[in-house]
C-alpha cells in the first residue's frame, strides 16, 4: 500500500510561507517555518508538546493570528482576509481538536449540524432550526462514522472515540476540502485511536480531502502520513517520507533522551 | 537594597518611596489619635454638658493636623533608620520585608509590636465609639421580652391581610427578577473579560459596564426604593423597581463571571467552521451558561422575596408595608403574625430554590 496516491498533477493545497508568532507572554511558539501542502496529501506534523504544532494548525484556519508571514489556501491568502471572507474560507476547512469541543449539552445531532452554520441562515440558525435537506445530510455524515443510532443523545452521554467521531462528522458536514486535526485522539484510550485515524484515513483517500494532523505517537505517524514535518520549539527541523523516519531523526526531534514509543520497530523498518 | 534586581529608574524609587512614607503616616497618625480619644475619654475629662465626654464630642476636638504632622516626622525617620530599628511597616508593605527581618517572629521586630499596638488600640477605640455598654445588655432585658412574647403569641387579627400582601411579595420579587433577566443576560456578554478581549472598544465597553455595575450594586436596594417612591409613587411597583435594578447588577455580576469560567474549546470549533460571531456566541457559550444562570435566577429571586419586605418597610409595597406601623404602634401579637409568614415564606423559597439548583447543576 502506497502511502501517496497517485494523482495526476497535485496542485497545492496549502502554502505556508515563513510563518511566525509571538504570543504577548512574549513566547516565541513558531519561528519562520515555510511548508506546502499539496491536494490529497496526509501531512503529519511531528513534534513534542509546546513545539508550535497546535499554533502551527490554528495559524492556517486563522484561530490563531501569526504575527508574520502568509499562508495562503488554494491560492488565495487567507492571512489577508477578514470578516465574511476569513468566514467563507473557513468553511473550506474542517477542523478535529484533541479535546473534541463538542457542545455538550446539545444532542449528537444538533452538534453535526453546527458544520452547516457558515452556509445557513443566520437568524435561523439562532433558534437552532436548519432545512431538512440539512438535517438529511447530517444524519448521512452520521451514518458514515456509524453512530446514526446515537443521534438524538446528548454529546456528552458518548464515550470519547465516539465524541470524537461526531467531532469528524462535524467536520464533514461542511463539505471541507481541508481537514486540520489537532491531535486527534492523544486523549483517547490507545484500542479507540485506529478507529478514529481510520476515519479520518477514509475522508483522505475516498474523498481526497487534503488532511495536516499532528501526531506524537510514532506508530500511528508511520501508518497514516504520505509526508511528514517535524517542530522544535516552533521550527521546521525535519522533513520526508515516513520510511526515511529513523532512530536518529527521532531523537533529533525528541532530544537525546526520547525513547521510540512503543517497541523498537524504528530502527528495522527499511 | 539588597535585592539583585534594584531599581534603577529614579522615578519609579522616588514613587515607591513616597508610597512608603504616605503609609507608614497613615498608620502612624491612626495610632496616634486612637491613642489620643482613648487619654481623653479615660482621663474623666467633662464635655459641654457636664457630663462625661462621649465618643462623638471627643472626635471633634482631636488634633487631627498636629498628630498627621508628627506621624510624618515618625514615619520619615523610621524609613532613614530602617537598618537599625527595624523595617517600618509601610516599606515592609510596599518593597517587602528585609531579608533580615524574614524569619523573625513578630515580637522581635519593631513592625511586629507596632500592629500589635495597633490592633489593641483599634479595639478600645472601637469600644469607645460604638458605645459598648456591657452592664445594660445583661441587665435591661425586660423591655424586650415583651415583643419576644408577642412573637409566640401571634393575633390573627392581620392574618387575612397579610397572606394577601405576602401573595404580592412574591410577585413583587418574582416580576423584579423577570424583567431583570434579559438585560443582565445581555449586558453579562459585555462585562465578560473573556469576550471583551478582542478590540479596545469591547474592551473599554467591559471597563465602563463593570464600574456602572459597582456603582449600583454599592447602593442599597433600600436607598433605590425610596428613589423610585419618588419617581412612581408609594406601592409595590416602586418595590418592584428597586429591586429590578439591584437584582440586572447583581445578576450580571454573577452571569458575566460563569461567562468567564466556560471552556473555551467549543467556541473555537464553532468558529472553526466559519461560523459569526454571534452564531459562536449561541452555540459555543450559551449552552455551556444555561445551568449556572437559571441557578443564579432563582436564587437571586429568592433574595428578592426577603429583600422586599425590607423594602416595604419605606413604602415599596409587599408584606413590609403592614409590618411597619405596628411595629411603630407596638402590636406585637400582630408583628409576630406577619414575622412568622415571611420565616415561612422564606424558608419555603429558600427550600424550593436549593432543590431546584440542585436538580440543574
Amino acid at each position: 500500500m502506497s502511502a501517496t496516491a497517485p494523482l495526476p498533477a497535485p496542485q497545492e493545497a496549502v502554502r505556508i510561507e515563513h510563518l511566525g508568532k509571538t504570543f504577548p507572554s512574549g513566547v516565541r511558539a513558531l519561528d519562520d517555518v515555510s511548508i506546502t501542502v499539496r491536494e490529497g496529501e496526509f501531512l503529519v506534523v511531528l513534534g513534542l508538546s509546546g513545539s508550535g504544532k497546535s499554533t502551527l494548525l490554528r495559524c492556517i484556519n486563522r484561530l490563531i493570528d501569526p504575527s508574520d508571514g502568509r499562508v495562503f489556501i488554494f491560492g488565495t491568502e487567507i492571512t489577508a482576509l477578514t470578516g465574511s471572507a476569513l468566514r467563507a474560507m473557513r468553511r473550506r476547512i474542517g477542523m478535529i481538536f484533541q479535546q473534541f469541543n463538542l457542545v455538550k449539552r446539545h444532542s449528537v445531532l444538533d452538534n453535526v449540524l453546527s458544520g452547516a452554520l457558515g452556509r445557513g441562515h443566520m437568524v435561523r440558525s439562532l433558534f437552532l432550526s436548519f432545512t431538512p435537506d440539512e438535517v438529511a445530510f447530517a444524519r448521512s455524515c452520521l451514518q458514515r462514522v456509524g453512530l446514526l443510532d446515537r443521534a438524538s443523545e446528548r454529546a456528552d452521554r458518548l464515550s470519547g472515540g465516539q465524541q470524537q467521531r461526531v467531532a469528524i462528522s462535524r467536520a464533514l458536514m461542511q463539505r471541507p476540502e481541508i481537514i486540520l486535526a489537532d491531535e486527534p485522539v492523544a486523549s483517547l484510550d490507545p484500542a479507540l485511536r485506529h478507529s478514529v485515524m481510520r476515519h479520518i484515513e477514509a475522508l483522505n483517500r475516498e474523498e481526497g480531502m487534503t488532511v495536516i494532523c499532528s501526531l506524537h505517537d510514532i506508530d500511528l505517524v508511520r501508518r497514516y502520513a504520505s509526508r511528514i514535518v517535524a517542530l522544535k520549539a516552533g521550527r521546521l527541523v525535519w522533513e520526508g517520507q515516513p520510511e526515511h523516519l529513523d532512530a536518529s531523526t527521532f531523537r533529533e526531534i525528541y532530544g537525546e533522551d526520547a525513547e521510540p514509543a512503543s517497541n523498537s520497530s524504528v530502527e528495522e523498518e527499511p | 537594597m539588597s535585592t539583585p534586581a534594584a531599581d534603577v529608574n529614579p522615578v519609579h524609587k522616588a514613587v515607591l518611596r513616597l508610597q512608603t512614607v504616605l503609609l507608614d503616616t497613615i498608620l502612624i497618625a491612626s495610632l496616634l489619635l486612637m491613642g489620643e480619644l482613648q487619654w481623653v475619654a479615660f482621663s474623666g475629662r467633662r464635655g459641654s454638658t457636664g457630663l462625661l465626654m462621649p465618643a462623638e464630642e471627643i472626635l471633634k476636638i482631636l488634633d487631627y493636623g498636629v498628630l498627621t504632622l508628627v506621624a510624618f516626622v515618625i514615619a520619615t525617620a523610621w524609613n532613614l533608620f530602617y537598618r537599625d530599628i527595624g523595617c517600618s511597616p509601610g516599606r515592609a508593605w510596599v518593597r517587602g520585608e528585609p531579608p533580615w527581618e524574614r524569619d523573625l517572629p513578630w515580637q522581635h521586630t519593631l513592625r511586629g509590636w507596632f500592629l500589635a499596638l495597633f490592633v489593641e488600640f483599634s479595639f478600645f477605640t472601637g469600644w469607645i465609639i460604638t458605645e459598648v455598654n456591657l452592664a445594660t445588655f445583661l441587665t435591661k432585658f425586660g423591655k424586650a421580652w415583651d415583643i419576644i412574647r408577642g412573637l409566640l403569641h401571634p393575633s390573627g387579627a392581620v392574618l387575612d391581610q397579610g397572606l394577601i400582601l405576602l401573595v404580592q411579595t412574591v410577585f413583587l420579587a418574582f416580576m423584579a427578577t423577570a424583567f431583570a433577566i434579559p438585560i443582565a443576560f445581555f449586558v453579562s456578554f459585555l462585562a465578560a473579560r473573556n469576550l471583551t478581549r478582542q478590540s479596545l472598544t469591547f474592551r473599554l465597553t467591559y471597563t465602563v459596564v463593570r464600574t456602572i455595575m459597582n456603582f449600583v450594586r454599592a447602593v442599597e436596594p433600600l436607598v433605590w426604593a425610596l428613589i423610585f417612591i419618588s419617581w412612581v409613587g408609594i406601592g409595590p411597583f416602586a418595590g418592584v423597581l428597586a429591586l429590578w435594578i439591584a437584582s440586572i447588577a447583581s445578576l450580571a455580576k454573577l452571569y458575566s463571571e460563569s461567562i468567564e469560567s466556560i471552556d473555551t474549546g467549543p467556541m473555537d470549533a464553532i468558529a472553526a467552521t466559519g461560523a459569526s460571531y454571534l452564531q459562536v456566541l449561541r452555540y459555543g457559550v450559551v449552552p455551556q451558561i444555561i445551568p449556572p444562570f437559571l441557578s443564579f435566577t432563582i436564587y437571586r429571586w429568592d433574595i428578592n422575596v426577603r429583600m422586599s419586605t425590607i423594602i416595604g418597610f419605606v413604602g415599596g409595597g409587599g408584606i413590609g408595608y403592614i409590618l411597619k406601623p405596628r411595629v411603630d404602634l407596638g402590636e406585637w401579637g400582630e408583628v409576630g403574625t406577619l414575622v412568622l409568614l415571611i420565616a415561612i415564606t422564606v424558608w419555603l423559597m429558600d427550600l424550593i430554590s436549593a432543590k431546584i439548583r440542585e436538580r440543574i447543576v
